[in-house]
């Protein structure tokens, strides 16, 4: 159980005018600044739950991340896991835990995977028969079976993330942050871990925090999201309300045998798209049928379709700070 | 415990990794040696060196030996990595580990010296040996105070450079510094050449200083140059310098841990 209430963050910095002349000056005289990262954030996360902690970059994600994993002290707020605080850095706490940060690695470069996933066995005093099965195991989850005594410098970005994901696993942590784990894999090896992530939470019931900026991974993972944006909480909730939340809108994609001007379709709805074989048009879910009504008995219609918005597009909404904080 | 045991052995595989360049860092010590022997053969040719070094020439060429190899194995080499730790973030992976970062480096350390003491044991007992049979006055007793004053002086060693790795949390850019500081306390150690040829306030300063207890005081017990009060002096004089390094250590990290973690804002 995580339970996060009003974390803040700041961090202090100096700024530098170009060139030398600025240099110099900050030789004399610094200009300290205040960056508030996180801002009043507070939620919720029950055992076993995967929620996809989402916002566009330098919104504060990491940050709460590494507060939460014990990294950083806060500014204010408070976050208490399992009944721990995480920056007092208890052992304790240590071996519930674990992150993975899709830009860092925690293995030993010159050496094999294997003998990093040693080391954190000795490290977190996993007995040799638990050692031997969660490796096994989750080797042949992640397909690197073959790949456990190369030296991780000879392996592929892909193939180095699924070794990192084992090694951070290698203490079965109660909870476990992920951030960007899959950032810069190709589509093959995002598809793996995310089928992989799927699997051991439901498996192992494991808390599971996972940043991404590719919504494939959040949608295949995440049930709720949470999402901040210039380091506050503007959703938190089921990833399918999303929409309803920014007024339910459907699109509309119409197929017509003719031309037909956009006057015409702008007497529907708005549009999105247009070209001489049809248009897309967003309009209110309450408005659809009458709509789709008029149109067909108006317009040389040869086919329709009518789809959600994409939640990608609703999210970017989130981060252009086109809704207001909920 | 287990985790540091395994830390060290991962150290020595690491260290094996490199074959190649592990040989010719062993191999990068021979130049020293050829360029400081022709040197020395030379001062000594056409000066009345020994009169104002107050060293014979085998003595000298003994010392330079020795000094240049022990000084390989208790050279650091870890506090570039540690400044990248500090900088880049690498340091979040053993904050939340139950490890300690002090004793995960030390240990590792040793690891990577394990190798290079293999090589280095030997080569340094044929040195000895042949200076035995030339009449270099040796006991078992020197050869333990040797080793002894060895493992000491790597432990000094690694705690000097580890205060000077943590300087990463206060200076952007430590690793320039480390360059300058590596070759001042190379000649500090007493590396190059042995320091008590100055004689006087220099001696006196540098048996008061650490450096010379990394390297210049374990050649000082097995060339017999040292009598056995000012090696009992000397093995004082390192572990008081691991203690006050080791307390400097553990002030710096907790003070930049708290930078780092940005304590307070």
């Amino acid at each position: 159980m995580i339970a996060v209430e009003h974390l803040r963050k700041e961090f202090s910095y100096y700024k530098k005018a170009t060139g030398i002349k600025g240099s110099l000056q900050n030789v004399f005289h610094r200009e300290t600044l205040t960056k508030e990262a996180v801002r009043d954030i507070s939620f919720s996360v029950e055992k076993g739950e995967m929620i996809g902690f989402l916002g566009p970059n330098g919104a504060g994600k990491t940050t709460t991340l590494k507060m939460l994993s014990g990294i950083l002290y806060p500014t204010g707020g408070k976050v208490e896991i399992d009944g721990f605080i995480p920056w007092e850095r208890k052992n304790e706490f240590k071996r519930r835990i674990s992150i993975v940060m899709g830009q860092k690695n925690q293995l030993w470069w010159d050496l094999p995977a294997s003998d990093s996933f040693y080391l954190n066995k000795c490290i977190f005093g996993v007995d040799d028969g638990t050692y031997r099965d969660v490796v096994t195991e989750l080797a042949e989850l992640l397909d690197v079976r073959e790949l456990l005594n190369v030296q991780v410098r000879r392996l592929s970005l892909g193939e180095r993330m699924k070794m990192e994901l084992l090694a951070a696993l290698i203490h079965q942590p109660d909870i476990l942050f992920l951030d960007e784990p899959t950032i810069g894999l190709d589509i093959l090896s995002q598809k793996k871990i995310r089928e992989f992530l799927r699997i051991y939470n439901q498996q192992r019931k494991t808390t599971v925090i996972i940043t991404s900026h590719y919504m494939a991974d959040i949608e295949a993972l995440c049930r709720r999201a949470v999402i901040i944006n210039q380091g506050q909480l503007v959703y938190d909730g089921q990833l399918g309300d999303i929409n309803r939340v920014l007024g339910e809108r459907k699109l509309l994609s119409v197929k017509t045998s003719g031309e037909v001007n956009e006057k015409q379709w702008e007497n529907f709805g708005r549009v999105r798209e247009i070209s001489a074989a049809g248009a897309v048009l967003e309009v209110p879910q309450e408005k659809v049928k009458a709509v789709l009504g008029a149109i067909l008995s108006g317009l040389p219609v040869e086919d329709f379709t009518v789809t959600e918005i994409p939640i990608e597009e609703s999210i970017a909404r989130f981060y252009q700070k086109e809704v207001a904080t909920i | 415990m287990s985790s540091y045991r395994c830390v060290f052995l991962m150290g020595v595989e690491q260290a094996l990794e490199y074959r190649v360049s592990f040989f010719l860092s062993m191999l990068s010590a021979v130049f020293p040696i050829i360029i400081q022997t022709a040197m020395w053969n030379y001062l000594y040719a056409h000066s009345d060196a020994a009169g104002v070094f107050g060293y014979e020439q085998g003595q000298i060429l003994l010392y330079t030996l020795l000094a240049t190899i022990v000084s390989q194995l208790v050279g650091a080499g870890f506090e570039g990595e540690m400044n990248r730790d500090v900088k880049m973030g690498g340091l979040n992976k053993y904050l939340i580990r139950p490890v300690d970062y002090k004793w995960y480096q030390f240990f590792r350390f040793l690891g990577q010296k394990i190798p290079r003491l293999m090589v280095a044991v030997p080569v340094m007992a044929v040195i000895v040996g042949v200076a035995f049979w030339q009449g270099l006055p040796l006991s078992a007793g020197r050869v333990l105070g040797f080793l002894g004053s060895l493992i000491l002086g790597m432990a000094l060693n690694f705690s000097i450079f580890y205060c000077l790795g943590l300087l990463g949390f206060w200076l952007t850019d430590a690793d320039k510094l480390f360059g300058t500081v590596g070759i001042v306390l190379m000649v500090a150690s007493g590396g190059v050449f042995p320091l008590d040829i100055f004689g006087g306030l220099v001696e006196t300063v540098v048996n008061i200083l650490p450096f010379g207890y990394t390297t210049q005081f374990p050649v000082n017990i097995i060339n017999g140059r040292f009598g056995w009060e000012r090696i009992g002096m000397g093995f004082g004089f390192q572990l008081g310098w691991i203690l006050v390094f080791a307390c400097l250590g553990r002030h710096m990290w907790r003070q930049g841990i708290k930078r780092y973690a940005a304590v307070g804002g």
